[in-house]
C-alpha cells in the first residue's frame, strides 16, 4: 500500500514514513508500507503500527513496525520524553525483559513534524482493564493460571535486570536515605506546576505528608522502576507478556514503587485480583521469592498516597492543556472532575 | 423558565442519546459523548454552587477564628498571616445568594478560600518544627476537617 486513509486521513505523512524507513533500511525503492493503523488519539504520544515490505539484493523482507511520535501537547508534557524512551528500549535489548525492539529515533521536527521513534511491532494485544470486555480477557487468563504468573515474572525480570550494565544510570541514580521519593516528589511537583491549576488545598497537605513522611530505601536495591506496571500497559501474547509497554516514566529507583502499583486497588475493578488478574498471595510470595526483596506494607501505603498525587497532577495536567487549548480534546477537559476523586484518595489514606 | 443547569443537563442528553450514536468516526463519537459528559459535570456543579459557596466561606470562617484562637505569641509571622488571609477570604467574598443579581455561575469563576486554604496548609507544614509534632497534629487535624468537608462537596458532583 501507498499513501492511502488507513492511517486516518493522513496519507502525506504515511508517505513520509514510508520515505524515512526506505533511507534508513536502503531500500530505495520499492518499499511499501501496510496495515497501517493509528492506535492512539491525543492522550498520549501518537502511534502507528505498519508493516513495511521491500526487496534488496538479499530478497524479500517483510517487517513489522510501531512508530510513536510525539505531538508536543501529551499529558505528561516534558516528562515523557521519546529519546529516553528509545534509550531505554535500546538498554533493555538482551536483558531479558520482555520489550519492542528500538530501531530508530529522530529529533528532526522536519522529518515528520515532530520527533518520534520507531520500534518493533510486537504481536500481542492490550485490552483495556476498564472495561467489559477487556475484564473478562483477564478473568479467563487467571483461571487458565498462565498469564498471572507470567505477568508476575516479567516485572521480577525488570527488577532483577543489570540496569548499570544495560547503561540505563543515564536516568539518574538516586542518593541515599530518602532521596528516591524526593525526586519523585519533586518531578510530579512539576508537572502540576505546569498545569497552571488553581491550587488547591488537599493536594498541598498530600504533598506536604509526602515529603515529611518520606522512607529511606536503602534496604533494598535500586531497579530500573517501570512506574505503571500494570494491565494495559503489557502486551500479551499466548497467555503470555511479548512486551513491556508505555516507558514513559521508567526511574532508577524503589522497586517497591511499582509493586504498590500492582497492589494498588487504582488498578482493578470489580475483583480482588490484582490488576484484575493476579491473586495477591501468589504474586507477594513469588515476587519475595525471586527477587529477595521483602514486601514492606508501610512502604507501599506510602506509595499508594504517592500515586495518589501523581494521579493528580496527571488530571491537571491533562485539563490544564485543554484549558490553555494546547489540545483539542475533550476527554481532558473531562478529567477536571477526576482530580477530587483521586484528591479524595489521597485524603483517606491520610486519615480524614 | 429552564434554570442554566437544567438547560446543560438537557442538552447533555441530547448529546449522548440523540447525536453521539448517529456519529460514525471513533474520534468524532467519543467527543460529542464527551461533549455530554462534561455538560453534565457542569450542570452539577452550577446547581449546588451557591450552597456551597456559602458552606465553603462558612466552614472556612469558622476554622480561621478556631486557627487565630489556638495561635500563640511565638508562632510564625507567615503562618498567622495566612489565617488572617483566610478570614479575608471568607468573609470578604461576594454571596450570590445575597445578591439576586449575581449569577451562580459567578462563584465558579474564581476560590479564593481554596487559595488561601493551600497557603494554610503549606504555611503549617513549614511550620511544622516551630509549632511542635503535637500542636502541628492539632491545627493540621482541625484543618483536614475543613479539607474533608470541603471535597465532600466536590465529590458530589464530580464522581
Amino acid at each position: 500500500m501507498s499513501a492511502d486513509t488507513a492511517a486516518g486521513g493522513e496519507p502525506a505523512l504515511v508517505d513520509r514514513i514510508r520515505d524515512y524507513l526506505a533511507g534508513q533500511l536502503g531500500a530505495s525503492a520499492g518499499l511499501e508500507l501496510r496495515d497501517v493503523q493509528r492506535i492512539a488519539v491525543g492522550w498520549s504520544h501518537e502511534t502507528w503500527l505498519f508493516d513495511a515490505v521491500w526487496s534488496d539484493a538479499e530478497g524479500d523482507h517483510a517487517v513489522g513496525y510501531c512508530l510513536r511520535r510525539d505531538p508536543g501537547n501529551a499529558l505528561l508534557r516534558n516528562l515523557s520524553d521519546l529519546g529516553v524512551q528509545f534509550r531505554v528500549l535500546q538498554g533493555l535489548a538482551g536483558t531479558g525483559v520482555p520489550a519492542p525492539a528500538a530501531y530508530f529515533y529522530e529529533d528532526d521536527a522536519a522529518v515528520l513534524g515532530a520527533p518520534f521513534l520507531v520500534m518493533e511491532k510486537v504481536p500481542g494485544v492490550c485490552p483495556s482493564p476498564w472495561g467489559r470486555a477487556g475484564q473478562q480477557f483477564y478473568r479467563e487468563a487467571a483461571e487458565r493460571g498462565v498469564l498471572p504468573l507470567d505477568f508476575t515474572d516479567a516485572l521480577i525480570k525488570l527488577h532483577t535486570c543489570d540496569w548499570r550494565a544495560a547503561g540505563l544510570d543515564f536516568l539518574g541514580v538516586p542518593g541515599p536515605g530518602n532521596d528516591f521519593c524526593r525526586r519523585e516528589i519533586a518531578t510530579w511537583k512539576g508537572l502540576i506546576e505546569q498545569a497552571e491549576i488553581e491550587p488547591d488545598p488537599v493536594l498541598a497537605d498530600t504533598i506536604g505528608w509526602l515529603e515529611a513522611n518520606a522512607p529511606a530505601t536503602d534496604g533494598r536495591p535500586l531497579a530500573l522502576v517501570h512506574g505503571a506496571y500494570r494491565t494495559g500497559n503489557v502486551l500479551i501474547h499466548d497467555d503470555r507478556v511479548s512486551a513491556i509497554l508505555d516507558w514513559e516514566t521508567p526511574v532508577i529507583g524503589d522497586p517497591l514503587y511499582d509493586v504498590a502499583y500492582v497492589l494498588s486497588e487504582l488498578n482493578r475493578e470489580g475483583t480482588e485480583l490484582l490488576s484484575n488478574l493476579v491473586e495477591r498471595d501468589t504474586f507477594v510470595s513469588r515476587y519475595e521469592a525471586a527477587t529477595g526483596i521483602e514486601i514492606d506494607p508501610a512502604v507501599c501505603d506510602y506509595y499508594h498516597v504517592l500515586y495518589a498525587m501523581r494521579s493528580a497532577a496527571f488530571w491537571m495536567s491533562a485539563s490544564g492543556l485543554f484549558a490553555t487549548g494546547r489540545n483539542p480534546d475533550l476527554r481532558l477537559a473531562r478529567t477536571r472532575w477526576s482530580v477530587p476523586v483521586v484528591l479524595d484518595q489521597a485524603a483517606r489514606r491520610l486519615g480524614y | 423558565m429552564l434554570r442554566d443547569d437544567e438547560l446543560l443537563s438537557r442538552i447533555a442528553g441530547v448529546l449522548r442519546h440523540d447525536v453521539g450514536p448517529q456519529v460514525q468516526q471513533d474520534f468524532a463519537k467519543t467527543q460529542a459523548f464527551m461533549a455530554g459528559v462534561i455538560l453534565d459535570k457542569v450542570a452539577g456543579q452550577l446547581r449546588h454552587a451557591v450552597a456551597h459557596h456559602r458552606a465553603d466561606r462558612a466552614d472556612a470562617g469558622a476554622l480561621a477564628a478556631e486557627l487565630q484562637a489556638s495561635l500563640q505569641p511565638g508562632d510564625p509571622a507567615s503562618l498567622r498571616g495566612s489565617v488572617e488571609a483566610l478570614h479575608r477570604a471568607a468573609s470578604s467574598d461576594t454571596d450570590p445568594a445575597d445578591n439576586p443579581a449575581d449569577d451562580p455561575a459567578d462563584t465558579l469563576a474564581g476560590d479564593p478560600v481554596g487559595g488561601a486554604l493551600h497557603a494554610l496548609v503549606t504555611e503549617l507544614y513549614a511550620a511544622r518544627a516551630a509549632l511542635g509534632a503535637e500542636r502541628f497534629d492539632a491545627l493540621l487535624g482541625r484543618t483536614r476537617t475543613a479539607l474533608r468537608a470541603r471535597l465532600d462537596r466536590q465529590l458530589a458532583y464530580s464522581r
